[in-house]
């Protein structure tokens, strides 16, 4: 529902398995520790995430989209 | 019941930050466990595995096989490509070694281990533990399954991810002009020179450089750091890296056989790397060298003392955030100064203009500098372009 007060807080964040070399880059710079690594998994707490992007530019690969 | 270890030091984390730590402590009488979230120690690799090699002695460590090669100096491209280049002689320390840095990270927590320190693979800390404020121990997981280890002293050598000081609340957020994000290349079939690594400033990397470090003829780490504050869009690292790739012959018809990525600090030093039961070391205290994008020297150098300070508050059972200030004082003393020139000196390399950058190593070809000092540099542009020097009257 883009142009939705609620749309931003609906946003999904994903990285992109095919993109993604778990470096860890995205996990450093996340403002509010919200992002997991574990060996060849990226997930995001969803809950706590306030899409500012930041992880976004982060990562050298481009393997974060917020969609 | 939740299954539960004690000790006295509880590393977090086997890079070499944390093996120094663990080394350190154990050699001076602590019981000491080192857990590591990765299968293997060192692997995989997040570095250009470049590093200085004056400080390796002091902190007890003995070159192995871990050295690719050894270079004679470092070569500094200006952006239209004249060159600066800095050898033992004019600079003292700032040449040393291409490592294999899987080897160099084991070789090390093998001195640990062989110290009498403990060592869990397959374990992450998930929390810290707090009792009263004061940290002592965390949580963990190792093949899945969670447990508590308690310990007197908890070491967060948990690298530029660093969880461990943030779930303690220690001041360790970095601003977006205090990162870089880093992509790096293994390439093999470039015209690489052995003697040297080096470097490219300017547009090619804004607020980093692009870097060229050999492993051997033929094969080198061809990689980038960007600033995220001097960047827009996604994949910035990748797209400026295969730019300056396509650009230069000698590297274009290279193949690559290894992708590294990673986020380096480039900020000024923490104000604050312990608490009650807690210190920070190496990357995770944000102690990488912001000029030259370096972590290993600090993290080992700081480590060593940390590992002594930790191994005394056991003994004097006294880890709290006064004792720590023991730790404090000996790696600002040993590392903070440094880490501040070289803040500055990367805050006023980055607002260079290409052409101000290129003047700057153009003033200082064929010029024979006895040592190469700020202020000699500054000397040697001011008598062709004193126009240029102006801008760096804070630095006379």
């Amino acid at each position: 529902m883009p142009g939705t007060p609620t749309a931003k807080k609906s946003r999904h964040i994903e990285s992109s398995g095919q993109l993604c070399i778990y470096c860890g880059a995205c996990v450093g710079v996340c403002p509010l520790n919200c992002i997991y690594l574990d060996e060849t998994r990226i997930t995001f707490d969803e809950k706590i995430c306030t899409r500012c992007e930041i992880c976004v530019k982060a990562c050298p690969v481009g393997a974060i989209e917020i969609g | 019941m939740v299954k539960e270890l004690a000790t006295d030091v509880l590393v977090v984390g086997a890079g070499p930050a944390g093996s120094m730590t663990a080394k350190w402590a154990a050699k001076n009488g602590a019981r000491v466990l080192m857990i590591e979230k990765r299968q293997e120690i060192g692997s995989p690799v997040r570095c250009g595995e470049g590093m200085s090699k004056d400080w390796l002695k002091e902190v007890g460590i003995t070159p192995g096989r871990w050295i690719n090669v050894e270079v004679e100096g470092a070569r500094i491209f200006s952006p239209s490509e004249k060159i600066l280049e800095i050898n033992e002689k004019s600079a003292g320390n700032e040449v040393g070694y291409v490592v294999e840095r899987d080897g160099f990270d084991k070789a090390l927590a093998i001195d640990a281990a062989n110290a009498g320190a403990e060592v869990l693979l397959k374990t992450a800390a998930t929390q810290v533990l707090k009792e009263g404020g004061r940290i002592v121990g965390v949580r963990a997981k190792q093949f899945g399954e969670p447990f508590e280890i308690r310990a007197a002293v908890t070491i967060g050598a948990d690298g530029f991810e660093s969880q461990v000081g943030r779930w303690a609340g220690l001041p360790t957020n970095l601003a977006l002009r205090d990162m870089d994000s880093c992509l790096q290349y293994r390439m093999t079939n470039v015209d690489c020179d052995v003697r040297y690594c080096d470097f490219y400033l300017g547009k090619v990397a804004p607020g980093g450089y692009v870097w060229v470090f050999p492993k051997e003829k033929g094969l080198a780490n061809v990689g980038i750091g960007v600033q995220l504050s001097k960047i827009q869009g996604m994949a910035e690292a990748r797209k400026y890296l295969d730019d300056w790739i396509a650009k230069h012959p000698a590297y274009a018809k290279g193949r690559t056989i290894d992708v590294v990525g990673g986020g380096v600090s480039i900020s000024k030093p923490v104000t604050q790397a312990a608490a009650d039961g807690i210190m920070l070391v190496g990357d995770a205290a944000r102690m990488i060298d912001p000029l030259t994008g370096g972590g290993i020297a600090n993290g080992c150098i700081a480590g060593k003392i940390c590992g002594e300070v930790a191994a005394e508050a056991v003994h004097l059972r006294t880890p709290t955030k006064e004792f720590f200030q023991k730790y404090e004082k000996g790696w600002r003393a040993r590392l903070e100064e440094k880490l501040y020139r070289n803040w500055l000196a990367k805050e006023k390399l980055c607002s260079l203009s290409d052409e101000t950058f290129d003047k700057i190593v153009d003033a200082l070809q064929g010029v024979h500098l006895e040592k190469l000092t700020v202020h000699n540099i500054l000397k040697a542009v001011h008598a062709k372009y004193p126009d240029v020097t102006r801008e760096f009257e804070e630095f006379l």
